[in-house]
């Protein structure tokens, strides 16, 4: 009997925290909104002044460089089929979302993964946390980022931003904490410094674990932004959402199609991004 | 094998009564050892700790190759890390170039380890993001040397290996022999005094090891190094050591030469051991000779002025030679120009079973006498 009043007391008590956070953290949370429109509107501002085809060059000689001649070809056909469809600009503003949102994670992500893996006080801390990130439907972020900072892109960024940190943080710790022991020992009787050992043995060891876990942010930001058209994020994922809604089922067909595509882009170029980073370039 | 450049005078690593005891009670069953006098077993039993090196004292003089010879799980590579303090022990004094590493700070310790020992790793660890030049260089670099000058040091080191040819390579392009090489030139890079070398020939095929074991004892003889080498094959200690100590559960159980350990083992586990040693390139005249009176007594007819000669250095190889070669059945010992004895077929066939003379006039014999 006491239940349903003890759930009542839970509720209210949420929900007037929340309403204390908007009343008390207004300029927190305009500054916070303000800072991610800000990034993102420059990074978008970069890649949609230029026309259509020099981004898709630009794109398609990155990918010749690190991937090599076929997958640029493929690469560029596939931009220019972007336009063709009529979905430049959102494709354009779904690949700055996700950039963005993908490093802002990593600039918060790496450092924390790093201490983590050093650190096995903190890892214990900060494990749970991101057990219960990882375990939660990514749509869930949503809510609070919405009371807090509005319908649109910021909110949009902040649950991308919050659903890419694990990926990247986990997968940093564990490769600092995966030096092989004889390489601890080569540096120890070699006479190095903490940074030492940091920077010439643990990092070095550490990278292809870290670039896996840049490429697997990478891709739930991109689940993320999709999801985030629900909340006004502008985009292919706002595109999807309003052709779901209206039954437009060849625009979101399209869309989609174009996700895909941009998708696949980013994902072989982080790859080979890990890979040429393990000195494996034969 | 002849040690000419060995200073006995000046020791470089002295370990005092070193003991490393593993496990989470292991400063309580430390002083159950000191006060109580425990056994391994009954530290196990007791305070469920293993005790990895007990009470272990060694000299290693400039100069010297010191192998430590012990099968797996005697502590041979536990004590071989207590002496760069890789491992800190939990009893004795370990004085490396006049220093005790207890008492260094960790800038003063990195410093001890950075210029006075180097370390060769079983498993090699060749950073496998460099090339083999900057994995030479790996030492230099972290002290501080600029690339120009680093790099002209791991060049030499290279070329003293014979690998001038792949300083631009990765370590996985090369075989495991040319890896093991490459640990090598980066150990003497660094210019220590004294090279740790963990077991790192034991992953190498037979013909590899011996080339390398040749190459190594040359080299270091050549820079005038001293070297501490691991190892669970005795064979490759007499091929590489001045002086060999055995090891066993954590204990040295005998050091000396290895005619010395093969002509008079310590216990019976030591002489299982040298049991199917080859003595013809171990043994000595010095050690298996007839003293002059008695050969005298029992052959009054021999002219002893007229044996050929030999030294007290020459091995039994040698000997059987020199006594195919003779026509009469004897040789003359000769040192300083004084005939000190006479070797006999007998005194042969007892130096290939590596039992010393009876008359225990070697000089080896006796030193070891004196000494227990």
């Amino acid at each position: 009997m006491s239940t349903p009043d003890f759930s009542n007391q839970f509720d209210s008590v949420v929900d007037s925290s929340l309403e204390w956070l908007m009343d008390n953290g207004e300029s927190v949370f305009d500054t916070t909104n303000a800072f991610l429109k800000g990034v993102y509107e420059g990074v978008q501002w970069c890649i949609a002044y230029p026309p259509y085809y020099v981004i898709a060059i630009v794109i398609a000689l990155i990918g010749w460089r690190a991937v090599g001649l076929r997958f640029a070809i493929l690469t560029g056909l596939a931009l220019l089929f972007c336009d063709v469809i009529g979905l430049w600009p959102e494709t354009v503003s779904t690949l700055a979302l996700v950039l963005t949102a993908t490093v802002l994670a990593l600039v918060v992500a790496i450092p924390l993964g790093v201490l983590a893996g050093l650190a096995p006080s903190f890892d214990r801390v900060v494990d749970p946390f991101l057990d219960l990130i990882q375990t939660m439907p990514p749509y869930i972020y949503l809510l609070p980022a919405i009371a807090l900072l509005g319908y649109g892109t910021a909110t949009a960024l902040l649950a991308t931003f919050i659903v890419a940190v694990p990926p990247a943080m986990r997968l940093t710790s564990l490769g600092i904490r995966m030096t092989p022991k004889e390489f601890i020992e080569l540096g120890d009787a070699s006479g190095v410094t903490g940074w030492q050992m940091f920077f010439k043995i643990r990092l070095p060891f550490a990278m292809p674990s870290i670039m896996a876990g840049v490429n697997q942010s990478l891709m739930m930001a991109f689940g993320m932004v999709v999801i985030a058209g629900i909340v006004g994020s502008g985009g292919l994922g706002e595109s999807i959402y309003g052709a779901v809604r209206t039954l437009d089922i060849a625009k979101s067909i399209n869309a989609a199609i174009a996700i895909v595509i941009l998708t696949m882009i980013l994902d072989r170029l982080a790859q080979s991004a890990a890979r040429s980073r393990m000195g494996e370039s034969k | 094998m002849t040690t000419p450049n060995i200073d006995t005078n000046e020791v470089l690593i002295d370990c005092q009564s070193v003991w490393k005891i593993f496990g989470k009670a292991a400063p309580a069953a430390m002083n159950a050892v000191v006060q109580q006098g425990l056994t391994k077993t009954q530290i196990l039993q007791n305070y469920g700790c293993v005790v990895g090196v007990s009470d272990v004292s060694l000299q290693v003089r400039r100069g010297e190759i010191f192998c430590i010879m012990g099968l797996s799980g005697s502590g041979k590579s536990t004590l071989i890390r207590l002496l760069n303090k890789l491992i800190t022990p939990s009893a004795g004094k370990i004085v490396v170039k006049g220093k005790e590493l207890s008492s260094l700070n960790a800038a003063q310790l990195r410093e001890v380890r950075a210029r006075h020992i180097g370390m060769v790793f079983q498993s090699v660890a060749l950073l496998p993001n460099r090339t083999v030049l900057e994995n030479t260089a790996f030492g230099l670099e972290v002290q501080g040397v600029g690339k120009a000058e680093r790099y002209k040091v791991a060049e030499q080191a290279l070329a003293k290996v014979g690998l001038s040819d792949w300083m631009a390579r990765y370590p996985s392009e090369l075989s495991g022999g040319m890896q093991q090489r490459v640990g090598l030139a980066r150990a003497i890079t660094a210019d220590p005094e004294v090279i740790l070398m963990d077991e790192p020939f034991s992953a190498l095929d037979p013909l590899i090891r011996r080339q390398l074991q040749d190459e190594f004892r040359q080299l270091t003889k050549e820079l005038g190094k001293s070297a501490v080498f691991i190892t669970h094959d005795l064979d490759e200690a007499i091929r590489i050591g001045d002086r060999i100590a055995i090891m066993k559960d954590g204990a040295i159980i005998q050091v000396g030469t290895a005619e010395e350990i093969v002509l008079n083992p310590a216990d019976d586990y030591v002489a299982e051991f040298v049991a199917g040693i080859s003595r013809l390139h171990l043994v000595r005249a010095g050690s298996v000779m007839t003293p002059v009176e008695p050969f005298k007594v029992a052959n009054p007819g021999c002219d002893i002025a007229r044996l050929t000669k030999t030294s007290v250095d020459a091995d039994i190889n040698e000997l059987i030679g020199l006594t195919m070669k003779s026509e009469r059945d004897a040789l003359a010992v000769v040192d300083n120009g004084v005939v000190v004895g006479i070797i006999t077929p007998r005194d042969l066939l007892r130096g290939v079973q590596g039992i010393p003379n009876e008359f225990a006039a070697s000089p080896v014999a006796t030193a070891l006498e004196a000494s227990t």
